[in-house]
């Protein structure tokens, strides 16, 4: 019996469990919760909205508008010129430029799509324009 | 001059004997701040718009969603824009430090997500993000 005889010949020295692999084990347990894990999925673009009745009056020559029309065209101005979403951003830091107290009022129609909406907003907030209002359309204003 | 060559014959050791505690300290800490997600939720496809920024204390976070086939939920209850008041006003009570998430499908009529923003300020929930997703090279 060579195998027994081997066996006891292991008994001989003091029993131990290796440890030496803990921490691999560990850290096989880390990765797996690391990459399971979904840390802040909350992402997106922050507006302060206006309490009801405390809207802030502000003088006309301080505001301009941006409106999206219904087929999602992008208006500027006074002069409601139509101008394409990736100039929107240029066309207001110039505007801010020259008064930086400037409010942006984004008039966006109710038949607009969204993604418009957004694509101008963004447009806005990456002119670093500080004071955007969102302005309710009417449904009788669209005629 | 001696000294140090005995000293070399030694041998360096790093004890390694708690990198299993550190690494269990971490997997606690990682196992803690993991939060599963309870909300569903509709399908959206979100807009996308370089300016994105991420939203900090998830716990203070609520959702409404709006799809594209015209329906909108809360906690995953159906809602109407007048129900978006009551119950968000009732979150608002609990939490003022809450910021409404809007999951609005890109391709919804502006108008809807209108009557949403409006519902929300008769809820006095004023802090409000519009969920979207990166977009590269903005």
């Amino acid at each position: 019996m060579p195998r027994g005889h081997k066996g006891k010949s292991r008994e001989s020295g003091p029993p131990a469990i290796p440890t030496a692999s803990m921490g691999d084990i560990a850290f096989l347990i880390i990765i797996f919760f690391m990459t399971t894990s979904i840390f802040s999925r909350e992402k997106g673009l922050r507006i302060a909205l206006p309490e009801k009745g405390e809207e802030v009056r502000i003088r006309s020559e301080n505001i301009i508008t941006v409106a999206v029309s219904p087929d999602g065209q992008v208006l500027a101005g006074t002069e409601r010129e139509p101008i394409a979403i990736d100039e929107v951003r240029e066309y207001v830091v110039r505007q801010l430029a020259e008064n930086p107290e400037l409010a942006i009022a984004l008039r966006v129609s109710r038949r607009a799509p969204y993604r418009v909406m957004i694509a101008v907003f963004d447009q806005l907030k990456l002119a670093k324009a500080e004071r955007i209002s969102l302005v309710p359309v009417l449904d009788q204003e669209e005629g | 001059m001696k000294r140090i060559t005995q000293r070399r014959e030694r041998g360096v050791d790093i004890p390694t004997a708690s990198t299993g505690d550190i690494a269990f300290l971490l997997i606690i800490f990682f196992m803690v701040s993991t939060v599963f997600r309870k909300e569903v939720g509709l399908q959206v496809i979100l807009p996308q718009a370089a300016a994105t920024e991420r939203l900090l204390r998830r716990r203070n976070v609520a959702s409404v969603w709006l799809d594209a086939r015209g329906n909108s939920t809360i906690d995953d209850n159906l809602v109407t824009p007048e129900l978006v008041t009551v119950v968000m006003a009732e979150k608002v009570l609990n939490n003022p430090d809450l910021v409404v998430s809007l999951q609005v499908d890109r391709e919804v009529d502006y108008g809807r997500v209108n009557d949403v923003l409006e519902a929300l300020k008769e809820a006095r929930a004023l802090k409000v993000t519009f969920a979207t997703e990166y977009l590269e090279g903005g």
